[in-house]
């Protein structure tokens, strides 16, 4: 899949931030077909959870991998590359927070993807003290959280790791109930920011950054009462007691990182670099993350969609970024098999003008 | 370790790796970066808004 032929693959990344109240995969699981889609026209897409995760469903693909988002800003920055696998063994990591039967029902989950999918799993881990997740809202509308015991989350996950022999973590923790909450009702009705979404980013990126391995987080919370009004794209999430499901899936096939690692040996075998990305696609007003600022200045083309509306204000031409603004992830998707193709998309309109000489 | 939210302005700078480096020295002045985004631009004032997550022993 990545290896040079003649044709050399076609790598796209897919970024859709996580609480920034994208209108398309700022909800649960909703921009699964923009990456399904996607993937079927380039050899490889590089995305996150955000976009794949839709709590009991998910989309893979065997050219799709699956990229937390702390890893995937130093895979941009060029300082960690990506190495494919066939299989990780996921340790799961639960918040001392979660009541016995929350508990039960995510190991229940966890058997349940084991025995149907052939997840490869190593026994679980529970924190030493309950997490203590809070939740914020910016004033630019984006959430963003904290934990109270960050140390707790990490002692946790080198247990699994050193004692268990995980390759990737997956991490529930509990986060409050505000079923009465404005955001919440607002984000069940297809509106507003996913506000757990923030302090959930928080949670994987503490793990990947300590220990340079795959995590993904689904929070655990209590069923909602039945809501008649809800929006489809955040249906997913009311299915049942859990959003385990769709991170086991992600992270059992989720790519390594090639680093360093405080707890592994210097990884050399070859794989996937930020200098072999063809495209980065992201909403047209989330232009000012890491991810995006780093690809800005390499050879990747970056394509925006300015369909997908977000709480950010950072467009590519404030940042004077060499941007293709296109309105839809449709035309997205031709742009880049024309590309993939070596065709260039102005010569697909019927006003083709001349070319001229050079002044 | 503790987790922050920290939200600064930052001078708008002639390139986007001036500003990336520019965004990485105010992130260190608060603690380890985890998580950050610009998340507007003052186009008069030429600052750009920036929120993040950080880290400190």
């Amino acid at each position: 899949m990545v290896s040079l032929g003649v044709n050399r693959p076609y790598v796209v990344v897919l970024l859709i931030p996580t609480g920034i109240g994208a209108s398309i995969g700022g909800y649960a699981g909703d921009a699964i077909p923009i990456a399904r889609s996607l993937a079927a026209v380039v050899d490889c897409l590089i995305t996150h959870p955000n976009v794949l995760n839709g709590a009991q469903l998910y989309g893979s693909a065997s050219n799709i991998l699956y990229v937390e988002g702390y890893g995937l800003d130093q895979f941009a920055s060029g300082m960690w590359g990506l190495r494919p696998v066939h299989q990780n063994r996921v340790g799961l990591l639960l918040d001392q927070g979660i009541e016995p039967e929350l508990r039960i029902r995510h190991l229940q989950a966890a058997d349940a993807v084991r025995a149907t999918l052939g997840v490869s799993m190593t026994d679980y881990a529970l924190t030493d003290t309950p997490l203590d997740v809070g939740l914020h809202l910016s004033s630019s509308g984006a959430a963003w959280g904290t934990i109270a015991n960050p140390d707790s989350l990490l002692r946790g996950a080198e247990k699994l790791i050193r004692d268990g022999g995980a390759e990737a973590i997956a991490v529930v923790s509990r986060f409050p109930d505000e079923p009465n909450s404005p955001s919440l009702q607002a984000y069940r009705h297809g509106q507003g920011v996913d506000h757990l979404a923030g302090a959930e980013a928080v949670i994987s990126h503490l793990v990947v950054r300590t220990f340079h391995i795959p995590c993904a987080h689904a929070p655990a919370l209590q069923p909602l009462p039945l809501d008649l009004d809800l929006a489809p794209r955040s249906a997913a999430e009311e299915l049942g007691y859990t959003f385990l499901p769709s991170v086991l899936v992600g992270l059992n096939r989720a790519p390594q990182f090639i680093t360093q690692s405080p707890l592994r040996p210097v990884d050399t075998i070859d794989g996937l670099w930020a200098n072999q990305v063809d495209a980065v696609v992201v909403p047209d007003s989330a232009c000012g993350g890491s991810a995006v600022l780093n690809f800005s200045h390499s050879a990747t083309r970056l394509i925006t969609v300015t369909e997908n509306q977000t709480q950010m204000a950072v467009f590519p031409n404030q940042l004077q970024l060499p941007a293709l603004r296109l309105n839809s992830y449709l035309e997205v998707i031709g742009a880049i098999a024309a590309h993939r193709a070596g065709v260039n998309v102005e010569t697909l309109v019927s006003n083709l003008s001349s070319i001229k000489p050079i002044p | 370790m503790t987790t922050h939210f920290i939200t600064a302005e930052i001078t708008m700078q002639e390139s986007v790796a001036d500003l990336h480096q520019e965004i990485s020295a105010t992130l260190s002045n608060y603690g380890q970066p985890l998580r950050w985004a610009v998340t507007s631009i003052d186009a008069q004032q030429q600052t750009l808004a920036l929120e993040a997550v950080v880290t400190t022993d």
